[in-house]
């Protein structure tokens, strides 16, 4: 049983109660054997009580703490962070940086192995769980050649191995697809059947509604709701969006059609093909066509060959010599590069200078000091000009990549994946950046297995598969149909195996 | 996309394998004989046949490709070192020079460091430390190291794509930047990736105060023997040729 | 918390392997220049120079004693295990005390300490050249007609380049410490990573 009495925390060293995370006076309790998900939007400190549990604040967070947090009738203050992760596990959001090994067999055994346990045991845990999660096909491979959702399907393993009485999970669903997601979902079922106590934060809340047991809503440090499933099964799209949580059920998504303009210009991109040396293509497009002035989603699988296809219509890859039309020009690779932009999935990657305003004056043709303060104040960053653009928050940065790509005049726009991680609120501001570049003379596409923001800007849909197009339909109310059906096959099929 | 700084990762049994520790006294016997004078009269006979070892393990463990360089390496340099190439002149007598004088003495090194490299895993190579006693202190960041030498490099890569997209360029926009704009965005998204590897590792509990395990088994077998007593032979055979 | 307890813990430990990986990947970057064989010698200013930045960021985390010393041995270790020869391991164990010595006389918080702490440090590459120079009679063991190689290589690299790259690697480190300094002011505070 977890207990919290009266905590409070920040990060700051100075006890005051400001910034982003902190809690105020929080009371919780949680049975073992509970799965309760902690709701709420980036910010709000859902991050922070994962840690307090898992035991990195106080000891790897510096901060200011009072109360007490009982963990099975210990108080987290008199035990270290070695004691209280022998009787907790935790899965992070980011799959990239939660190993320590490189290889999956040394990852499943890591935890053990650092208690001291005899080998032999440590071993026949492994078999065990291998069977339970059948991951056996991750089994002796290396963490780099796995995909986002192979790897947390065994950092979920790894903490089975370990087999605490605690599992933590902070935002794991944010980096995956649906595919993956439904694969999470199984191992939480796993624990939950085991009668493991599970703490979830979260702001996806749809792969959950079926395993979780109560929802806290947290707001600014605070506890301030607590719903079951079935209370927010009643709530109206309305009514979530004012709390800021995502959609629970399908009937709870916006199921207007956006408006879609007919424009005659398209981009046509004819002979995109790309294969690593000596293995199958990982793209192989003879012919399609992206419409101009309006806002197109890419969507597909993971391996189904997004990301290859955004870097060659950037310009990126050498090896692919296909090439773009519009209006009679044709753009080869070169000329691409100079046409488009791409707001990375990791904005940090693409943000060099020390300032934001520096940000957008290097990007220009002829560098005008008005002209990028007049960008800058359209997309309402004039007055963090002087900041540094790593301090900025995320989608501040974005906002700032997006600047670049307009004083640059680039017509090709992508957007890799913008909203992996946000909350509805930052789901929407992204939604607005997106809408806000787009015109008749730009073509916008979204490469994204986020249903909601697709749902809330693209009006045109490409489906990649294996590398080829294997559909591509306006969003309309009959595309919506579609596009919502091949988000929630996944989920179909994974509850068809367990039943 | 990911070059692995260990691409022996997975465990790959096949062939002859050697304990790390073998690997790690052939690397550091190798280094000492083409690096300094030890070998001393018998040198010339010493090296090549010790650099031999690594090229010969490499057909056994069956990695083709770096077999094969390293033989055609091997023959080519040895092949310079003993011809009289004394008559040529000017840039390519400089280049032949540089082969014999520098490459010659790397080549071997380099060979025997694939041949580590490609045949151990990052678990075996650290089992290998703590059998050797050597502290958590050193083993712990040597594992860190490889696993976060790849995930740097990709970062790399990203940077690079996102600077191509701007025009930043040697000989372009802002050349004089260049290095700036490139090391920083990269030093910053490690260290924040470095932090939260670090946040994830203590998780899961390490740095306890209890001695760890390994479930990676490493021992000594027939091959590691041969080799041993190769280099045993060799080191006898430059003491012999000293004292005659 | 960390100030009561000045033995090394995992956190610490996990810091110097991610900052030794991202100064081995830039490392790695810069060596690329080596394979064209006049630039061979040009790395011995270019790696203190511009791994001095990374180097820098580093000892804003170095809060203990240790820090820096297993840094650089562990940098030395992969000069093995690349090929560099065992020269670096000595050098890196040497320069890697005295740097974390000097750190520490400044109680790990003083920036000029931080600067000549970079500068010693930077001495560690010097190792990867010795073997370059030292050994002349490598060639004696070669066949009669290497002489004439000996002698040309005696000629391409004087024994007093040694020296000459002995001091050059410390300038280029104190160059590199005081530019790094400049970004630590100018990126990564502004940044909050350092």
């Amino acid at each position: 049983m977890i207990e919290f009495k009266n905590v409070s925390f920040s990060y700051s060293n100075d006890g005051s109660a400001n910034g982003g995370g902190c809690l105020k006076n929080i009371d919780l309790k949680i049975n073992k054997g509970e799965a309760v998900v902690l709701s709420g939007e980036s910010g709000c400190g859902k991050t922070t009580i994962t840690r307090l549990i898992n035991g990195l604040i106080p000891y790897y967070y510096e901060g200011t703490l009072t109360g007490d947090i009982i963990i099975n009738g210990k108080n987290s203050r008199d035990m270290s962070l070695y004691d209280i992760s022998k009787n907790t596990g935790s899965v992070f959001q980011n799959p990239r940086s939660q190993f320590f090994n490189v290889d999956t067999d040394s990852e499943l055994a890591f935890s053990c192995e650092n208690q001291g346990m005899p080998v032999e045991e440590i071993k026949r845990r492994i078999k065990e769980t291998v069977e339970l999660f059948g991951i056996q096909r991750l089994m002796h491979r290396s963490i780099f050649d796995m995909s986002g959702g192979e790897k947390q399907i065994i950092a979920c393993a790894a903490v089975s191995v370990a087999d605490p009485d605690i599992i933590v999970l902070d935002e794991p669903s944010s980096n995956l697809d649906m595919r993956a997601t439904a694969e999470l979902k199984k191992c939480i079922r796993i624990w939950k059947s085991q009668k493991k106590t599970i703490i979830i934060a979260e702001h996806r809340l749809r792969y959950l509604s079926d395993i979780a047991d109560r929802v806290f809503y947290i707001r600014e440090g605070r506890i301030e709701n607590s719903f079951t499933f079935d209370e927010l099964r009643e709530k109206s799209f309305e009514e979530l969006k004012s709390l800021g949580l995502r959609p629970v059920t399908d009937d709870q998504f916006k199921k207007a059609g956006n408006a879609v303009s007919e424009s005659q210009n398209g981009l046509t991109l004819k002979n995109f093909a790309f294969a690593y040396k000596r293995s199958a293509p990982v793209l192989k497009i003879e012919e399609c066509s992206i419409p101009f002035g309006q806002i197109t989603a890419v969507i597909g699988n993971n391996g189904a060959g997004k990301s290859t296809f955004s870097r060659c219509l950037c310009g990126l890859v050498k090896k692919c010599k296909g090439i773009a039309e519009y209006n009679d020009n044709t753009l080869k690779r070169r000329d691409r590069l100079k046409k488009s932009f791409m707001v990375m999935q990791d904005v940090n990657n693409q943000l060099f200078t020390e300032s934001v305003l520096d940000e957008v004056m290097i990007s220009m043709e002829e560098e005008k000091n008005d002209k990028a303060i007049e960008i800058l104040r359209s997309l309402d960053l004039e007055e963090l000009s002087d900041r540094h653009p790593a301090s900025l928050s995320g989608g501040q940065k974005q906002r700032c990549a997006i600047a670049c790509a307009i004083a640059s005049n680039k017509e090709i726009m992508i957007f890799d994946e913008p909203t992996s991680g946000l909350d509805l609120r930052h789901m929407y501001e992204v939604a607005d950046n997106i809408r806000f570049v787009n015109s008749d003379d730009r073509c916008i596409i979204v490469v994204s297995h986020d249903l909601e923001l697709i749902l809330s800007c693209c009006t045109y849909v490409v489906r990649l598969e294996k590398g080829e197009v294997i559909e591509h339909y306006p969003l309309d109310s009959n595309g919506i149909g579609r596009l919502v059906d091949f988000f929630e096959e996944p989920f179909r099929s994974s509850s068809k195996d367990v039943s | 996309m990911t070059d692995d700084i260990m691409p022996g990762a997975v465990h790959d049994r096949k062939g002859v394998v050697l304990d790390p520790r073998t690997k790690l006294l052939l690397l550091l016997m190798i280094s000492v004989f083409s690096w300094s004078s030890i070998g001393g009269r018998a040198g010339w006979i010493i090296l090549p046949v010790i650099t031999l070892i690594p090229v010969i393990l490499l057909y056994f463990s069956r990695k083709w490709k770096g077999a094969v360089i390293s033989t055609l390496l091997f023959l080519a340099v040895n092949l310079i070192s003993y011809t009289d190439l004394n008559k040529l002149s000017g840039g390519v007598y400089y280049i032949i020079l540089m082969i014999v004088g520098i490459f010659g003495r790397l080549m071997p090194c380099i060979i025997m460091a694939y041949y580590l490299v490609y045949t151990t895993t990052v678990s075996e190579f650290v089992a290998a430390m703590e059998k050797m006693h050597v502290s958590e202190k050193i083993t712990i960041p040597f594992s860190v190291i490889f696993r976060f030498f790849p995930t740097v490099r990709e970062q790399m890569h990203f940077i690079k794509d996102a600077m191509d997209m701007r025009g930043i360029k040697i000989g372009g926009k802002h050349s004089s930047k260049y290095i700036e704009y490139r090391l920083i965005p990269l030093m910053i998204c490690s260290v924040k990736t470095g932090d939260e590897l670090s946040a994830a590792s203590l998780t899961r509990c390490l740095g306890g105060s209890v001695r760890r395990t390994n479930i990676c088994k490493i021992g000594f077998g027939f091959p590691d023997y041969v080799i041993i007593l190769i280099l045993i032979a060799s080191v006898a055979a430059s003491v012999i040729v000293r004292l005659v | 918390m960390s100030n009561e307890n000045n033995k090394l813990n995992g956190k610490d430990l996990i810091n110097i392997g991610v900052f030794a990986a991202i100064y081995m990947v830039i490392m790695v970057a810069i060596s690329m220049l080596g394979f064209i064989p006049i630039f061979m010698i040009l790395l011995d200013v270019l790696v203190p120079l511009i791994c001095a930045i990374p180097f820098m960021l580093f000892l804003t985390r170095a809060k203990k004693f240790g820090m820096i010393w297993i840094f650089t041995i562990l940098i030395g270790l992969l000069q093995l295990l690349t090929g560099m020869g065992p020269y670096a391991i000595i050098t890196s164990f040497v320069f890697g005390l005295l740097a974390d010595l000097i750190a520490k006389s400044g109680k790990y918080q003083s920036r000029s300490k931080a600067i000549l702490a970079t500068t010693v440090f930077s001495g560690w590459v010097w190792g990867d050249f010795i073997p370059m120079f030292v050994n002349k009679n490598y060639f004696d063991s070669l066949s009669n007609y290497a002489d004439g190689y000996a002698e040309s290589l005696k000629k391409l690299c004087p024994p007093w380049m040694l020296i000459v790259l002995f001091f050059a690697a410390f300038i280029a480190g104190f160059i590199g410490a005081l530019i790094g300094q400049k970004v630590l002011k100018k990126h990564f505070e502004k940044a909050g990573i350092a």
